[in-house]
């Protein structure tokens, strides 16, 4: 579920990328949950050809689903309204697109890159629409052939995937019970539900064969018939009926990069906290179990035998010098123990590592936010993930016992702790209580992600304003600002604020990823 | 540096016989002197001896002052409620309870030797790449850093404190590389910042940036008076 600022965000993309009219029916279908298109127009209150040019956009670029809620037993069966529903996600994705590109340009190449980028440019796109694109600007058009092949490089490596059905239709009868409990935090404590837009989603994507598959034989249910009332929103409108080949349409699979970009983070920390060695171990388990996991947010590694282990380590540059017992010991270092390996295969707390550096980007802000007293006392909270008195948290730590309640109320104050008072009875004690504390992990990430999500708004809202305070900058012949003199100061000033405002926001998406989408 | 000398020396050299204290008081003093001397390390407040004794105010007032004049009796502070006089046969060292523990001197934590033996301990890790807790005990003793005998349970806390600051980690020995000293499996400390010096830290996306450390960011709303436009936070950061 998207928190406040999220919402806010997403909002401020589409704003940016597509004008307020679409940001309007984005942010009623983010703020109310799935509507129908009588809705949306009640809700927005534009004219009816406006909101569905408006959803239009949104579903060509994959920020917006459409579905059917199956028709209950009752006498509703005749009336089959589509209901329309923002994908959070997907919007926030579009923050992205430069980290999939430079994906893509490390492991494929730069005619790869072009074509995903045509797609992440315009949302979805035909073969035939995809030849046209690269043909652009050139004497010859590029022969479909060849676009074909690229194209076929990228599905291999599930890079793009065929768009999902136009219309699923999407049992809801569930959804009393799960969806919209924002404020009800309590929720998050248990085990999230699944949600209509996981649901949806799921009833949407096409079985693995036909998703990355580029013949067109089984595409049936991709274009399947709609009869609802809204069957003429449905995208492929456009599409010249040709070959069946022409009429599927292709997307940039954002599920793989994420997944590639979690597999990264899981490497790179396993790196920064043991060695190149373990980092290399993991790297290789990860890779040699791509495609058999099913999801992106994996808690655990397919299991995997020692042998499979060793020879896949060893098939990388890095891993060839590695021996069986330095291998072994590298797990150990993964938290495989010998104990727990059933049947010989061993399975990687991915879950584990994650959850490491979701602890260690909250405990740098309360370092740099409440110091290094704060720090201790809040790294011993969160490790043992108990209740602990004010006193026994002062002694741990070696903090002054004076200072730890002040800076205990300070983090509680702010949403970083959980406390709690237990009353104490005893003679000479009277109307005293015990203060206890406790890092809520679930609460405390959702409420770190939510200030993230308005720092990465307030980053994108500054650079707006740097860029509107020196316009006139804009309007400067180069030459001139090549001239020494404070024009150059200061065009020499916007490109360092650009540039710290920009990597900033990319690194701050790194932790959003962390927070919300590994 | 008192505070962390150890009990049974003092004890000892303070030892006198009772009998021979109690003949040179005064009824009154000896009745308070009894009474101080058993609470023993744990002292007793001024009101509790009023209380106990039943004797007036200018009295205990008066047998206090005498008292510590002949160095029977002295005053302490105690860590739980500073405000409070308290007293202690002279013969016997504050306990914990009164002290706040090993690490506090006069009643307040003793930052400043905390911090010392802090960076005597994570440099010894450091030269060391690899070291046991046992290791580190040892290193303390000879290093000079206590003037008394160090407990291993003052090596735990410390060690746990710089876990906490995370400057070293807890990690068990896999016998390769660095470890190859350590027995497999032992539980032993690494230091993980480099050259060994306190409070290095690599700081989070979002504590890089200012409004991952803002104290207004409840406060800041795209258009109210607290907003990226008008930040002074930005505009220090900006500052080219």
């Amino acid at each position: 579920m998207a928190t406040q600022y999220g919402i806010k965000f997403a909002i401020h993309l589409i704003t940016n990328h597509f004008g307020n009219l679409v940001a309007k029916v984005c942010e009623n279908l983010l703020r109310h949950g799935p509507l129908t298109l009588d809705q949306l127009i009640h809700y927005t209150e534009l004219s009816k050809e406006q909101v569905k040019n408006s959803l239009l956009v949104l579903v060509q670029h994959n920020c917006a689903q459409a579905f059917v809620p199956e028709p209950e037993d009752d006498g509703s069966r005749l009336r089959i309204r589509t209901e329309y529903m923002a994908l959070f996600d997907n919007i926030i994705h579009r923050l992205r697109f430069p980290k999939f590109l430079e994906i893509v340009s490390r492991k494929l190449d730069e005619e790869c890159v072009e074509l995903l980028d045509g797609l992440l440019r315009d949302g979805r796109l035909t073969l035939k629409q995809m030849v046209d694109r690269a043909s652009q600007g050139k004497e010859n058009a590029v022969a479909t052939n060849a676009v074909r092949e690229i194209l076929c490089k990228l599905l291999a490596a599930r890079f793009v995937e065929r768009c999902p059905a136009p219309e699923p239709v999407v049992s809801t009868s569930f959804k009393e019970t799960t969806t919209r409990k924002r404020g009800a935090k309590s929720a998050k404590i248990f085990e999230a539900p699944e949600t209509l837009e996981q649901r949806v989603i799921f009833a949407a994507v096409p079985g693995d064969g036909i998703r990355f598959s580029l013949t067109p034989d089984t595409g049936s249910n991709v274009d399947g018939e709609t009869n609802s009332d809204d069957a003429q929103m449905s995208v492929e409108e456009n599409v010249e009926f040709g070959a069946e080949e022409e009429k599927i349409l292709w997307r940039a699979n954002f599920e793989e990069f994420i997944r590639h970009l979690r597999r990264k983070v899981l490497v790179e920390n396993v790196r920064a906290q043991h060695d190149d060695g373990t980092a290399t171990v993991l790297n290789a388990v990860l890779e040699a179990t791509r495609t058999v996991e099913r999801k992106v947010k994996m808690d655990n590694s397919v299991p995997l035998s020692l042998d499979t282990i060793v020879t896949e380590v060893m098939k990388t540059d890095t891993g060839r010098t590695m021996t069986i017992d330095r291998i072994r010991a590298s797990l150990g270092q993964l938290g495989c123990s010998q104990r727990m390996i059933v049947d010989d295969s061993y399975s990687i707390d991915l879950k584990k590592i994650i959850e490491r550096a979701r602890n260690e980007e909250v405990e740098s802000i309360v370092l740099k936010r409440y110091g290094r007293d704060a720090y201790r006392m809040f790294r011993l909270l969160s490790r043992d993930g108990d209740f602990h008195d004010t006193d026994q948290i002062a002694a741990s730590t070696l903090v002054e016992k004076k200072e730890a309640p002040k800076l205990l109320h300070k983090l509680w104050n702010d949403n970083y702790l959980y406390m709690e008072k237990i009353p104490v009875t005893g003679a000479r004690m009277q109307n005293t209580s015990i203060t206890m504390w406790k890092v809520n992990k679930p609460l405390l990430w959702e409420y770190v992600l939510d200030e993230m999500y308005h720092a990465a708004l307030n980053l994108n809202l500054r650079m707006a304003f740097e860029q509107e305070k020196d316009e006139e900058l804009l309007n400067v012949p180069k030459d001139k600002l090549k001239e020494p003199g404070p024009l150059q100061k200061k065009y020499k000033r916007l490109l360092n604020v650009w540039l710290l405002l920009g990597s900033s926001l990319m690194k701050l998406d790194d932790a959003l990823m962390l927070f919300h989408d590994f | 540096m008192t505070h962390l000398q150890g009990s049974s020396s003092s004890l000892k050299r303070k030892r006198q016989d009772l009998a021979i204290v109690s003949e040179s008081l005064t009824d009154a003093e000896r009745v308070l002197y009894n009474l101080i001397h058993s609470k023993k390390d744990m002292g007793i407040w001024t009101g509790d001896m009023k209380r106990e004794t039943n004797l007036p105010d200018s009295i205990v007032k008066k047998c206090l002052k005498l008292l510590q004049s002949k160095n029977l009796i002295k005053d302490v502070v105690n860590i739980q409620n500073k405000g409070r006089k308290h007293y202690m046969a002279a013969e016997f060292e504050p306990s914990k309870e009164i002290t706040g523990g090993d690490w506090y001197n006069q009643g307040r934590l003793d930052t400043e030797f905390i911090n010392l033996v802090k960076d005597v301990c994570l440099k010894y890790i450091f030269r060391q790449k690899v070291a046991t807790r046992d290791g580190v005990l040892e290193w303390s003793r000879k290093s000079g850093v206590f003037r008394v005998e160090v407990t291993t349970q003052q090596i735990d806390e410390i060690l746990r404190a710089l876990v906490l600051d995370d400057d070293i980690v807890e990690v068990k020995s896999t016998g390769f590389g660095d470890f190859s000293s350590v027995p497999v499996g032992r539980i032993c400390y690494i230091c993980k910042s480099k050259g060994g010096i306190r409070g290095e830290q690599k700081s989070g996306a979002m504590a890089s940036i200012p409004c991952g450390v803002c104290p207004r960011i409840n406060s800041c709303t795209p258009d109210g008076i607290i907003s990226p436009r008008t930040c002074v936070y930005y505009q220090k950061w900006l500052d080219f």
